[in-house]
């Protein structure tokens, strides 16, 4: 099993900074996934590590062997890519079969293997296509099953779910999540899905702007994002972020009067996830505004509350009704579920 | 009732665009099968003969050496200059190069280069050479009208080739040049065909060099076309059969490339 | 990486067929220009007289007259032509099996050799049997018997012709790439909006292809001044000089009265007008381009 590790790293196409420097080390085994929203430099880190990008300045080490300089032939790693990368004039079965053919591989041995790892995938019905003549899931899997059959020492992954429709996207991820448990392969995992990465990461790297924000499990990142950006990224449907103030112990906007921990201080974000809020008597809310929205997801139902610029939503129980405008009563469960933000730093207050 | 009128209209158009397109060669064909006679007519009314195409073929003016002339001169260029031009148009496509805008734009901006601004540098050092008249002379002219034209068509096709599937064959373990081979060259050979059989039709088609540069041995189909004016006037009919000569082998490559024939003549020409 | 290398190793082969078959004649051409080069009297060329052949260029009627022809025909074919391509290209648009016909036939007078398309016209106009000349003659009594190729207007008119029949289908698919790649909802929101189909096509779709225009007239304007191989085929420069373009031009004082120097002075000055236009041209292609297909 194989250590990456980034030190110093820096990217500049021509004056633009696309990296500023920063290190990242990847464990052995692990599945990191580099989170964010599109242009955050994901992809270029690990184009990187591929060798399909020169490097700045910085040293790229796989096993302690500083890479920089190889090209990517010799650097013994596979990768999928977003838009599979297949050759489009050979078969599925010399598709598969090309990283063994580079390598001298006998020509029965390479068959023998390109169908070892075709029933893996499921794909030994369809060995003699082409690939314009696959569907879009067959043509990932085209791409995984090439991928897989060196057993390189990194796995590299670009996207990979991006173009499937959403029912198969779910199969896939449970797939690679197999796939990588039973072959163990470090693999790094680019996407701007915080759904992928929350399922089938060991560890996230949450990016923004060239920057790494945050490097943790996903139970850590989704308990204790580090600020706002984390915050609001994580989590679907994506955690209330509220703007007030702390006053004698109380967290106080619009509509909205929750105790808290915290001392005096103004310009602050509350972070409450809709699953950490519940539907309360009169008595007991801390929060009441009129419903905006219902939406029924099917296992439960989504308020949407609004007062003035406090917009806040509730994951309330499947059976529960109630008219737009009508008054609702909503207090957070646990106190430790409450997140203090910097307003303009984003920065997180409390632990 | 708008709508049917205005599809007749448009299919009238279409078929008067279609006529003035096909009637010139069709008039030359019709011309190349009739005797001397009624080429000065324009009757339809004729007895068709091909005897005017073994005339041609025979002595004194020998077609067959210019067909010759023609095919050798533009076989040869196409051999030389398709693989050089598909390299570099790879490089061009696939690399930043440094300077490479300067170099492209240099290399473009030969093909806006009249021909008679070359032709006369030529024809002296071909006089000193002692190479007038020789097909190796045309060879090597015709290699600069076509070139630069070649590497431009190219980069256009190799343009359009995802980069995803050169990546992968290198992740795989290609080196560049493999890459090249198995997975761009098999990619853009339809590419590369409609290029080749530009380069071979405008090669075929010159004419302004084989004026000049040649007299008697190396003479190309264009040209020999010339050559029948004589004192007692054009030879109209045996001008035709040499000009269907001329056209025939064209057409036919002209339609086995037609389906890439827009992708050819707009790659890179426009966005 | 290696990959710096190869990079210019790709380039290599196909720059020395560019510098040695385009580049050293043009200097070659550029230095004589400058000597007096009398190729009747002397095998080798003479001292050098610095700018006098380009002096005697503007002075001498020859030029001058070349000159104007060339203007009068570069601007009739270019207009002529791009307003029948885009015509062309509006009709072709759509499918059917007429169009792809007609699509299909239409690379055909491009193919042809244009010194095969000056003598083919010539033997149409031929006033006695040309079957255009005849043609015509019979639809316009007023032309009957015209001689088409003996009068100076009339001769420059065929040779236009001879060059829009040549180039137009070379344009048209221009012009089709331009329009393939307009959206089809702009013509559609303004068709829903109230506009006639004239007023699509005028008010919404030809604006959108300003772009495309330009670049096919300026593309278009370079092969016109090129242009040669009628000329020879189709009337010799004549009647007269009435159709000896620049480039005819540079040809009979190269080649008919063998006056090197003056012929490579004459050459560069059509190089340097077209230099300009094609500087021109590569500026407004690779600022539509972005440096990915650039």
């Amino acid at each position: 099993m194989t250590e990456v590790r980034l030190v110093d790293i820096e990217k500049r196409y021509g004056s633009f900074l696309a990296l500023p420097k920063q290190s990242l080390t990847i464990e052995a085994g692990e599945f990191l996934v580099l989170l964010g929203p599109s242009g955050c430099g994901k992809t270029t880190t690990m184009r990187m590590i591929a060798g399909l990008e020169d490097i700045t300045s910085g040293d790229v080490l796989i096993d302690n062997d500083r890479v920089n300089d190889k090209p990517p032939k010799d650097r013994d790693i596979a990768m999928v890519f977003q838009n599979y990368g297949l050759y489009p004039h050979m078969t599925v079965a010399q598709n598969i079969g090309y990283p063994l053919k580079l390598r001298g591989i006998s020509k029965a041995e390479c068959t023998a293997r390109v169908l070892e790892i075709a029933e893996k995938v499921e794909l030994e019905e369809l060995l003699k296509r082409r690939p314009s003549e696959l569907s879009g899931g067959q043509r990932q899997r085209v791409a995984l099953a090439r991928a897989i059959i060196r057993t390189p020492k990194i796995f590299l992954m670009d996207e990979p779910l991006s173009n499937l429709d959403a029912k198969l996207r779910v199969t896939m991820r449970a797939e690679l999540k197999h796939l990588h448990h039973e072959l163990g392969v470090t693999t790094i995992y680019v996407t701007h899905d915080q759904m992928e990465a929350m399922t089938l990461a060991t560890r996230i790297a949450v990016m923004r702007e060239g920057r790494i924000v945050q490097l943790d499990t996903p139970k850590k990142i989704y308990s204790e994002p580090v600020d706002l950006f984390v915050a609001g990224f994580i989590g679907s449907p994506s955690m209330n972020l509220i703007k007030g103030e702390v006053e004698n112990g109380f967290f106080v906007a619009k509509g909205v009067k929750i105790p808290v921990q915290f001392s005096d201080r103004c310009d602050v974000v509350l972070g409450v996830r809709p699953e950490d809020l519940e539907i309360v008597e009169r008595q007991r809310a801390t929060i009441m505004a009129p419903v905006y929205a219902l939406e029924l997801t099917g296992d439960a139902t989504l308020v949407t509350i609004k007062d003035g610029a406090t917009s806040i939503c509730v994951r309330g129980p499947a059976d529960f009704e109630a008219n737009i405008d009508e008054v609702c009563h909503i207090a957070p469960r646990k106190p430790e579920k409450l997140h203090l933000f910097d307003k303009s730093t984003g920065e997180r207050l409390n632990s | 009732m708008k709508k049917h009128i205005f599809w007749t209209i448009e299919r009238a158009l279409l078929l008067l665009v279609s006529l003035i397109v096909l009637f010139p060669i069709f008039w030359m064909f019709l011309t190349s099968l009739k005797r001397p006679r009624d080429a000065y007519s324009i009757s339809l009314n004729f007895k068709p003969t091909l005897d005017n195409f073994a005339m041609v073929f025979a002595e004194p003016w020998n077609l067959g050496s210019m067909v010759l002339n023609s095919a050798i001169v533009a076989g040869v260029t196409v051999l030389i200059s398709v693989p050089c031009a598909s390299l570099a148009a790879y490089s061009f496509s696939r690399f930043r190069v440094k300077g490479r805008k300067i170099l492209f734009f240099m290399v473009l901006s030969t093909q806006f280069i009249p021909a008679v601004v070359i032709v006369l540098p030529f024809f002296l050092m071909f006089r000193s050479l002692g190479l007038l008249d020789t097909r190796i002379a045309l060879i090597i002219v015709n290699l600069a009208i076509v070139t630069p034209f070649v590497i431009w068509m190219i980069k256009g096709f190799i343009d359009a080739i995802p980069v995803d599937s050169e990546e992968a064959a290198m992740i795989d373990g290609a080196s560049r040049l493999r890459v090249i081979r198995d997975i761009v060259l098999p990619m853009a050979a339809p590419g590369i065909l409609t290029s080749s059989i530009f380069c071979f039709i405008l090669t075929w088609n010159e004419f302004l060099f084989s004026l000049i540069l040649t007299r008697r041995d190396a003479v190309t189909l264009p040209v020999g076309l010339v050559s029948f004016r004589t004192e007692r006037g054009d030879l109209w009919e045996l001008m035709s059969a040499a000009g269907v000569m001329i056209t025939v082998p064209i057409f036919i490559m002209a339609m086995i490339i037609q389906k890439h024939f827009t992708r050819g003549m707009t790659a890179g020409a426009i966005k | 990486m290696q990959d710096r290398f190869l990079s210019y190793a790709l380039l290599v082969p196909a720059f020395v067929i560019v510098v040695a078959t385009t580049i050293y004649p043009l200097a070659y051409s550029f230095i004589t220009s400058f000597r007096e080069w009398d190729l009747t009297r002397q095998r080798t060329p003479d001292d050098f007289v610095g700018l006098q052949n380009y002096a005697h260029a503007v002075a001498e009627t020859g030029f001058q007259n070349s000159l104007w022809v060339t203007v009068i025909f570069v601007v009739a074919s270019v207009v002529l032509t791009l307003v029948l391509a885009m015509s062309l290209a509006l009709l072709l648009r759509r499918r059917g099996p007429l169009h792809t016909f007609t699509r299909i036939i239409l690379i055909l007078p491009f193919a042809m050799s244009p010194a095969l398309i000056g003598v083919s016209y010539r033997f149409m106009f031929n006033p006695e049997f040309g079957v255009l000349a005849v043609g015509l003659g019979s639809i316009f009594p007023g032309l009957k018997g015209t001689p088409w190729l003996a009068d100076p207007d009339l001769a420059m008119a065929v040779l236009v012709v001879t060059d829009v029949w040549h180039w137009t289908p070379y344009m048209t698919f221009m012009c089709l790439g331009g329009l393939a790649s307009i959206p089809r909802e702009t013509e559609e929101a303004a068709r829903i909006d109230g506009a006639s189909g004239f007023r699509v096509i005028w008010e919404i779709v030809l604006p959108q292809m300003k772009g495309v225009l330009l670049v096919t007239a300026i593309l278009k304007t370079i092969f016109a001044l090129k242009m040669f191989d009628q000329v020879v085929t189709l009337t010799g420069g004549g009647p007269g000089t009435s159709t000896e373009t620049l480039a005819y031009f540079v040809f009979n004082v190269g080649f008919k009265w063998y006056d090197m120097g003056y012929a490579s002075a004459l050459a560069w000055i059509l190089t340097l007008i077209m230099m300009v236009i094609s500087a021109w041209y590569v500026r407004m292609l690779l600022s539509d381009k972005n440096t990915a297909t650039a």
